[in-house]
């Protein structure tokens, strides 16, 4: 037990000591959290349109009007076909929409209209959106214009509640679980150097010719990690909600339990890929590649799981952080759920006993197995 | 009563047989040297004693225990230094000793730990901090910890000065009980001779096993003995300075440095250092660990800005015209600092290409640098896989590959077997013949004597320059190694 406390002891003043403990600890974290606040946006912005109207008829350039009263839309009028194809070409605008000069003429006799809503189909989403837009618009003025005996009003209305997130805004569930993408790099990171810092340095070689035993040395490691890594977690959590104000609706103690289950698997694979390698550079490399790639890509914050080809599905079965994103969320925007909270522990419990075991395995006692 | 009992021992790396073998017995309270050219065996051996690494075949008893399965109960009753003591080098000196007092569950008492390493004023230092000598004693001090029954040193005394040699010999003398037993590699054989047994390794064999006086009386006598079990050293013509040009020069001095001083903060690192360095003429750097030998190295070759003062390399002022000084400059590190993954022959092109050698001369060139270093052979080996010995000539061959004027040896033979390092030196004195300029540091103090001129330094200023004799004569001392104990203690005074 002394052995273990000597070790701890030691850990944490190289902590201090060491300024790029602290960096990855706290100003990794702060840059990050920067960056999916003010960098990463899944919101619609302000896009640009072009209208082109050939129709002369009064009542038309309501329509045109109401193109332009958007917070989302701005509308630039056009005189010809060919600037607009210029501008599509340059983006400057993202879409454009003619109004033929038939169309007041037709609708007057009761036929159907048509207008041309033109996209730029290399940014799927945004024209998506201006489909969209072109189509509401047009039913919208539809309904108030004079050809609205034309229409029969429609039976149903939709009435649209977004649950959890009223206004939709993405920086509500990006912030949190960008949380989980950084304790994963961060988690992986901050182990993945130090037992391959003791190989590279002699010190190893040292320690295993004193009365260490296998079990303080992984001891040894995981307790300082897993100090710093919390408290790395509550900087994070409170920039959250402190500066950046996403709203919490879960239980704090609840929350930090889970985050210590996470916190215990990350270490876990930080741990073995350093007692696997016993080289700092290969293991900051390798933790890049298996931590922060993974859990950027294949955690399901930004690409859904279930639209996955069936083997990454099953691969994320394994990443810690798919756990954790789907807790943090249902955390921060819904409150805590019983049910989401015991299957993820579940899962991290299971994950983190496995690597454990594997750490406690591959320490080894000797300079060769 | 024998402490180590080894029968038929037999270690492998993949093809290389490191132990082939062997069987040995180390007597209790007595202290045995273990000597052994590069890659002989002796730090695999040790591993092996404390269970580090496992036999391939063979029997190793250490108090009537076996490492293969008692490793735990061996390590309570044993101290091991390793070659790369693991000092925590951002913990303090106390910190240290404190981790490993308390890693062998013994008491804070390093009163006297610290009077032997005359650390006491250095104990809130870091111990990234220390000079190398302060660093061995120091990791010294830590395996002495807790009164081991069998002490097992790994060449502590590597690329440590004569000063601080004799520090650490007199702290296992003292610091031991009469029934404890040492087993102490090392590369210097004047510890060798002082020790009670002596056992030599070749090819993880051993050739020889008794007391060193019954080899031969004098150190030197012994030192040739060695050599001779060794497989012998003949002197050859250097094949490296017969094929190299010889250099024409036309002004006075080749090397200048004029009142080179740099500070660190309020501190003096290096403080007025003046020398001239005539064509043709090897000039030693003397001094003991931390002195400021590396910082006016690295002053010298532009590495380091100087506070004041300047340095010049076949006239041409290093800090106005950098490119063009190291231009007549061949560097040799005092760590190996070739590319590990790339071959002999890669590391070779690529020096060849930085030190400006056109394309089309470079293959012609490279052929017959591998011709003339003896490198042939192994010019498709990885370089980190070399033995020493190897490397240390691949190293010499990359900082000669552009015909230098001018060569800078930073401690080139720390580490090296004696073999090796006398034929080392034969390449040196023959160059030198050829009229390449030399300036070098070592601790080796019979490397000392090759030397036409030597400037001793200690806490960061000259205490002296002289040929060898004048430097002996003025300490009124026989050897080298003893005049440069009482110069750097007159110095102290």
């Amino acid at each position: 037990m002394k052995i273990l406390l000597a070790l701890i002891k030691k850990e944490f003043k190289q902590i201090i000591r060491d300024p790029s403990s602290i960096i990855i600890a706290f100003v990794l974290p702060f840059i990050s959290i920067m960056i999916y606040m003010y960098g990463i946006n899944l919101d619609s912005v302000k896009v640009n349109i072009g209208i082109k109207n050939d129709d002369a008829n009064p009542e038309v350039t309501t329509l045109v009007e109401s193109f332009g009263k958007n917070k989302y839309i701005n509308s630039i009028p056009y005189d010809n076909e060919k600037d607009i194809t210029q501008a599509i070409t340059r983006s400057k605008i993202k879409g454009a929409v003619i109004i033929p000069n038939d169309f007041s003429k037709k609708l007057s006799k009761g036929e159907s209209s048509e207008i041309l809503v033109i996209t730029d189909g290399s940014e799927v989403n945004t024209a998506n959106y201006i489909q969209n837009y072109a189509s509401s618009i047009t039913n919208d003025w539809l309904m108030t214009s004079k050809y609205k005996y034309l229409v029969t009003p429609p039976i149903i209305n939709t009435e649209l509640r977004a649950w959890y997130n009223q206004d939709l805004n993405s920086h509500y569930f990006i912030l949190p679980g960008s949380i989980a993408i950084t304790m994963t790099l961060i988690g992986i990171l901050l182990t993945a150097l130090v037992v391959a810092r003791e190989w590279e340095r002699g010190t190893m070689e040292s320690l295993l010719s004193t009365q260490v035993r296998r079990i303080d040395i992984v001891l040894g490691k995981y307790i300082p990690y897993f100090c710093l890594g919390l408290t790395s977690m509550i900087f994070n959590v409170s920039m959250c909600i402190g500066v950046f104000k996403i709203p919490f609706r879960g239980n704090y103690f609840v929350f930090f339990l889970v985050s210590s289950l996470f916190l215990f698997t990350l270490l876990g694979i930080g741990l073995l890929i350093s007692s696997k390698l016993k080289n700092q550079f290969l293991a900051s490399q390798v933790s890049l590649g298996i931590g922060f790639l993974p859990a950027l890509l294949l955690s399901g914050l930004i690409f859904p799981i279930s639209s996955m080809p069936l083997f990454f599905q099953y691969l994320t079965g394994i990443l810690p952080p798919k756990y954790f994103i789907i807790f943090v969320e249902s955390e921060y925007m819904a409150g805590t759920i019983f049910e989401i909270v015991v299957i993820n522990s579940i899962f991290l419990t299971i994950l983190g006993t496995i690597l454990f075991i594997l750490v406690y395995k591959s320490t080894n006692m000797r300079l060769e197995k | 009563m024998n402490s180590i009992i080894i029968k038929n021992l037999t270690k492998k790396f993949g093809q290389i047989t490191a132990i082939n073998n062997l069987s040995l017995n180390i007597e209790e309270g007595k202290i045995t040297g273990l000597i052994g050219a590069d890659a002989s065996g002796k730090t695999t051996l040790i591993r092996l004693i404390i269970g580090l690494l496992k036999p391939d075949n063979g029997e190793i008893s250490i108090l009537n225990l076996n490492p293969g399965k008692q490793k735990s109960e061996i390590t309570k009753r044993i101290g091991y230094m390793p070659q790369k003591f693991g000092l925590y080098e951002d913990l303090t000196v106390i910190e240290n000793l404190k981790l490993y007092a308390d890693l062998k569950k013994q008491p804070y008492q390093f009163e006297k730990m610290l009077e032997f390493t005359k650390l006491s004023d250095f104990q809130d230092r870091l111990a990234g901090a220390l000079s190398g000598g302060m660093k061995q004693k120091l990791g010294l001090a830590c395996t002495l910890l807790g009164n081991p029954e069998v002490l097992l040193l790994d060449e502590p005394s590597v690329g440590v000065d004569p000063v601080s040699r004799i520090d650490l010999m007199k702290m296992v003398r003292e610091l031991i009980t009469p029934q404890t037993t040492v087993l102490w590699s090392t590369a210097y054989l004047d510890e060798a001779h002082s020790f009670d047994k002596a056992v030599i390794l070749d090819k993880g064999e051993v050739i020889f096993n008794g007391k060193p006086t019954d080899l031969a009386d004098t150190t030197k006598n012994f030192e040739n003995k060695v050599i001779e079990l060794m497989g012998g050293y003949k002197k050859e013509i250097s094949k490296i300075a017969e094929n190299y040009p010889t250099v024409e020069q036309n002004i006075e001095y080749s090397v200048e440095a004029d009142n080179l001083e740099k500070k660190y903060g309020d501190f003096y690192a290096v403080k007025n250092n003046t020398f001239c360095i005539k064509k043709g003429e090897i000039f030693g750097l003397l001094g003991p660990n931390g002195a400021g030998k590396s910082t006016s190295f690295k002053m010298m070759c532009g590495l380091i800005k100087p506070t004041s003062g300047s340095a010049k390399i076949m006239g041409i002022d290093i800090k106005e015209n950098p490119v063009k000084a190291r231009s007549n400059l061949g560097y040799m590190a005092q760590k190996f600092s070739l590319y590990g993954s790339l071959t002999v022959e890669q590391n070779l092109r690529f020096f060849a290409s930085v030190y400006g050698i056109g394309i089309l001369n470079r293959k012609e060139r490279i052929n017959e640098i591998l011709d003339i270093f003896d490198l042939r052979e192994i010019a498709n080996q990885k370089s980190e896989s070399l033995p020493l010995g190897y490397k240390q000539r691949l190293s010499m061959a990359c900082a000669l590959i552009h015909n230098p004027p001018v060569l800078f040896l930073d401690e080139p033979t720390s580490g090296v077997d004696i073999i090796a390092r006398h034929k080392f030196w034969n390449h040196i004195t023959a160059l030198a013949k050829k009229g390449v300029t030399i300036l070098v540091t070592t601790h080796f103090m019979d490397e000392a004597e090759f030397c036409d001129r030597i400037s001793l330094f200690y806490k960061g200023k000259t205490i002296t320059i002289g040929t060898p004799k004048e430097l002996k004569e003025k300490a009124n001392a026989k050897t080298m190694q003893e005049a440069f104990i009482k110069l750097v203690q007159e110095g102290d005074k």
